[in-house]
């Protein structure tokens, strides 16, 4: 924890990181290149990247895909729903971490004219769901976006950041490839996901073998995703939060359905071994602690909606200091002095 | 996951059949023919208990419930290699 806490600081320490003349001269070099002095100390390496990919591509080319695709379709579906919600259509749109591209299924032409589909696993994207928006698949891995700045309208990202290992630089990336007046919607995965699950190991594991390892990957909270999107130079920000409690027969069951999803673990620190003895009593755990009325267990999965605007002129700003004309201590008679606007007008 | 498909099928299939005997070790107390088959919510409980304030989860403290469930789910996989497959 003292680890992670020295590497926020050391990260504030450049002069306001966010100015903007300075990182355009510099991103003019290479797309995506971070300004020097800031690259080492955020370079956290939490997660196998390679074995992440090693693990969607086996999902992907698993007999029954669609059978562990509940989750992501009906985030996809929400994601899809948001961006309905948005007044706007986008000519050129981004998926990131598509899978196998369950938010453009839902989408129409109008919408958005065309569809980029990134992922870093090819064998979901040789198996991309039906849409009617003309696609084109890149294979590309969430922090090293191959796009020019200022380049999509629209960037969506559903459940597929809680794997990135630099975050704020996944964030930063996507921020670059955005036009101005461009918009940033995104799914991750939040701190309560699948607690039953890892409580139910951490004990099962302490009882049976005196200690307990990490099994379930760690997540971002909230409060951490608001000042990260601020930090990548989002504006008008909204972090909204969703629970999705799925009911399964029991924990093993609950297990294939995430490594079928493709979310096994990949954290360098896992361990590489789950002893029988232990899944036995984690399941017990799990059962007894957690059960519903009819005998199956829930797991939780909490999913966090953000959503950011990249700067442009036309976006609302706060007014000027001083330039209000009414006093708030007038609120009371704020009907009649709006039909004396009005009148007036 | 790994090189060998075999391999890999043979275990997952071993593991795939522990639900079932899982059940059978009951995790809720059920009118069956025979006395509570509820080992595997026994061990549950007793690890729920040292969860409690006051309690400590050491290693090995509900070692008894454990092997009564351990040895409830291997009758039950016998039962099961010998009836079916």
């Amino acid at each position: 924890m003292l680890r992670l806490t020295r590497v926020w600081l050391l990260w504030r320490r450049p002069p306001a990181a966010g100015v903007p003349a300075k990182n355009l001269g510099l991103r003019k070099v290479a797309s995506g290149v971070s300004p020097p002095g800031s690259a080492s100390p955020r370079a956290l390496n939490i997660f196998d990247r390679d074995l992440k990919r090693k693990q969607k591509n086996w999902a992907a080319r698993q007999p029954e895909p669609r059978k562990f695709d509940y989750l992501k379709e009906e985030v996809g579906s929400r994601i899809a729903d948001r961006v309905y919600d948005i007044a706007r259509d986008f000519p050129l749109a981004l998926d990131l971490g598509c899978g196998r591209g369950y938010i453009a299924q839902h989408l129409n032409k109008e919408t958005v004219g065309k569809f980029f589909q990134a992922d870093i696993a090819e064998n979901a994207l040789k198996n991309t769901l039906e849409t009617e928006i003309p696609t084109v698949s890149v294979l590309a891995d969430e922090e090293f976006l191959p796009f020019r700045e200022n380049t999509f309208d629209l960037v969506v990202s559903s459940l597929s950041l809680h794997w990135v290992n630099d975050l704020p630089r996944a964030l930063e990336q996507i921020h670059y490839v955005l036009k101005p007046d461009g918009v940033f919607l995104g799914a991750m995965f939040g701190g309560d996901t699948l607690y039953e699950l890892r409580c139910s190991l951490q004990l099962a594991e302490t009882e049976r073998e005196g200690g307990f390892s990490p099994h379930v990957s760690p997540f971002t909270a909230v409060n951490d995703l608001g000042h990260l999107l601020g930090r990548a130079g989002f504006n008008t920000l909204t972090v909204d939060t969703d629970e999705i409690q799925v009911n399964y027969p029991g924990m093993f069951e609950l297990m294939e359905d995430l490594q079928g999803m493709g979310e096994s673990n990949c954290a360098w620190n896992r361990k590489a071994l789950l002893h029988r003895n232990t899944m036995l009593a984690a399941a017990a755990v799990y059962g007894e602690m957690y059960r519903n009325e009819d005998g199956s267990v829930p797991a939780t999965y909490q999913i966090y909606y953000m959503i950011g605007w990249k700067y442009h002129d036309s976006q609302a700003r706060p007014a000027e200091r001083g330039s209000a004309t009414v006093s708030f201590g007038e609120l009371g008679k704020i009907n009649s002095l709006m039909s004396q606007e009005k009148k007036s007008q | 996951m790994s090189g060998n498909a075999a391999v890999w099928g043979r275990v997952r299939s071993r593991l795939r059949a522990f639900p079932e005997r899982l059940s059978a070790c009951g995790a809720e107390v059920r009118s069956t023919g025979r006395g509570s088959a509820c080992e595997a919510a026994a061990y549950g409980r007793c690890v729920q208990a040292s969860t409690a304030p006051g309690g400590r989860l050491r290693k090995d403290l509900c070692a008894q419930e454990f092997e009564a469930l351990r040895s409830c789910f291997l009758a039950a996989a016998k039962k099961t290699q010998k009836g079916g497959h």
